[in-house]
């Protein structure tokens, strides 16, 4: 689903944020993004949604060079593509139903089709009754999960996040990782960036580790070559 | 059925857009509508000119001299075939010019009585309808006639229409030139004013570039807002022309009453000056929120 083959991202005058990354996640899997700040996991998966362009290496999402790809086709591709940011970025003047049916909006759905597919994705994320709510009266948790069905409701194949969890309490952090999990069992494929160790602990799932931009260990390759030896 | 869908978006999006930033839209309306007051109020000066080098070219008369013994058939023939044109057309036989001649010279006319008895040869005075009003028709014209059996000469004042007619170039290029430049100044200002509206919701295009929206499904409300921006601002400079006729206009008529200047009334109103001046504020709403948008989203 995403490959990454000795991808290097620079800017001037900086040393590089990632140095010869090569990593693959296959379809329905769900991988753990983790190192400390300024690792490079943000940049990582900006590369994948198109946000910035490798600066050497390709990168494969779905089968297509994302390295190459022309500005006009990024938001076609980005269709297929949800993404949930630490910082939410909701709109405060529209309710949750708006700011969820915006996916559906840029698809051209007529409202009626619209108003339907969100208020399921709102009962999916537990929200159906705060629809006509505006986000700044909900809890961050809440917000979130406003996030997360604003990011699935028009069944993208692959759900990047990035610390999701970053300003949630514990409660709230396990709420959210259970819903991403659940996304997760239904065949989308998930990448969550975070630093939160306990959460790693917690799920057992495949961790990818960055360290100054490069991959220092990859739980999935560590248990090839447990079983290979 | 995703057209219909995505229109009903847009038209949402500009209207929310507008309602919850309000002072920039304000901001751009007025810029617009006095721009469009200003336009108005030089269009219907440039009319007034225009209108006033008109009425100057009807005193632009044509002198058909006959050769004095002409045959009377051949002058009718060929007044006959003048007022099928659309000329006045009036004979001026030798006697009535000598009349005319003693009538002007008042007591000088005493000068007269040494001379033939019928000194002045005939002629003919044209009225010249619109369509012959410039100089390369009257020459045109003064040609053909010259061509003409019963014909010796005509005099059409060649000098004075041809400077009414520079002038009245002059003017419409000079007019067209501080049009052009005050539609740009236009454009920048309310680009301008509408790139704070942009500012202020970069969040929310931002938020659609990440779900995948197109640059056009992101321009589209934006232009919207531009349209509506530019039809508030020409239906704010049409209240503000209204007042000038209302209030200034009829003391100016009174003042310049000589000048047989058409009423600013019948320059600025009307239902084709509405709808142009309605049509010049859309499209310079626009043209600044396409500037505008165009800006924000290469940033």
């Amino acid at each position: 689903m995403i490959q990454m083959f000795h991808v290097t991202k620079s800017y001037p005058g900086d040393p590089p944020v990632l140095t010869d990354v090569n990593l693959t996640v296959d379809k329905g899997e769900f991988v753990f993004l983790t190192g400390p700040s300024g690792a490079g996991k943000t940049t990582l998966l900006r590369l994948v949604f198109c946000d910035e362009k490798p600066t050497r290496g390709q990168i494969l999402v779905g089968g297509r060079n994302v390295a190459r790809i022309r500005a006009a086709s990024v938001p076609y591709l980005r269709r297929n593509i949800g993404v949930v940011f630490q910082d939410f970025k909701l709109l405060p003047h529209r309710t949750v139903l708006d700011n969820v049916a915006f996916t559906l909006d840029v698809l051209g759905t007529p409202r009626s089709e619209s108003r339907e597919r969100v208020l399921r994705m709102l009962k999916l994320v537990g929200l159906q009754h705060k629809a006509e709510s505006l986000p700044l009266k909900l809890s961050g948790g809440e917000q979130q999960r406003v996030v997360i069905a604003r990011a699935l409701v028009n069944d993208p194949t692959i759900l990047l996040a990035d610390e999701p969890t970053g300003n949630l309490d514990p409660g709230l952090t396990v709420e959210i990782l259970d819903l991403l999990c659940e996304v997760n069992v239904r065949g989308t494929t998930v990448v969550v960036a975070t630093h939160d160790a306990t959460l790693l602990e917690r799920y057992q799932k495949r961790v990818i580790r960055l360290e100054r931009g490069r991959v220092v260990s990859d739980t999935a390759q560590s248990e090839a070559v447990r079983r290979t030896g | 059925m995703g057209g219909v869908a995505k229109a009903e978006v847009f038209w949402r999006s500009a209207l929310q857009g507008i309602r919850h930033q309000p002072f920039p839209h304000v901001v751009a309306v007025l810029t617009l509508g006095i721009a469009l007051f200003t336009l108005g109020l030089g269009r219907a000066g440039s009319l007034a000119v225009e209108h006033l080098l008109r009425s100057l070219g009807t005193e632009v008369q044509v002198t058909v001299w006959l050769r004095p013994g002409a045959p009377q058939a051949d002058v009718d023939v060929l007044s006959a075939a003048l007022r099928g044109r659309g000329f006045g057309v009036q004979l001026v036989t030798p006697r009535a010019a000598v009349e005319r001649l003693t009538r002007e010279l008042g007591p000088a006319a005493d000068a007269l009585r040494g001379l033939a008895s019928e000194p002045l040869p005939p002629s003919l005075e044209l009225q010249v309808p619109p369509a012959w009003r410039d100089p390369a028709a009257l020459r045109q014209l003064a040609d053909e006639l010259q061509r003409q059996a019963p014909v010796t000469a005509v005099d059409w004042g060649e000098a004075a229409v041809e400077r009414l007619g520079a002038l009245a170039r002059a003017l419409r290029w000079g007019g067209l030139f501080a049009f052009a430049i005050l539609l740009c100044a236009t454009v920048v200002v309310v680009s301008a004013t509408l790139q704070l509206a942009i500012y202020a919701r970069r969040e929310e295009v931002e938020i659609q570039k990440l779900v995948g929206a197109t640059d056009r499904f992101v321009r589209a409300p934006f232009l919207i807002e531009g349209l509506l921006q530019g039809m508030a601002g020409a239906a704010l400079a049409l209240v503000g022309l209204a007042a000038v006729l209302h209030w200034v206009a009829p003391p100016l008529e009174t003042l310049f009453a000589f000048l047989r200047v058409p009423s600013p009334a019948a320059a600025l109103w009307g239902l084709r000056s509405t709808l142009e001046l309605l049509g010049v504020g859309a499209l310079l709403g626009l043209l600044g929120s396409f500037l505008a948008v165009s800006r924000a989203l290469r940033a």
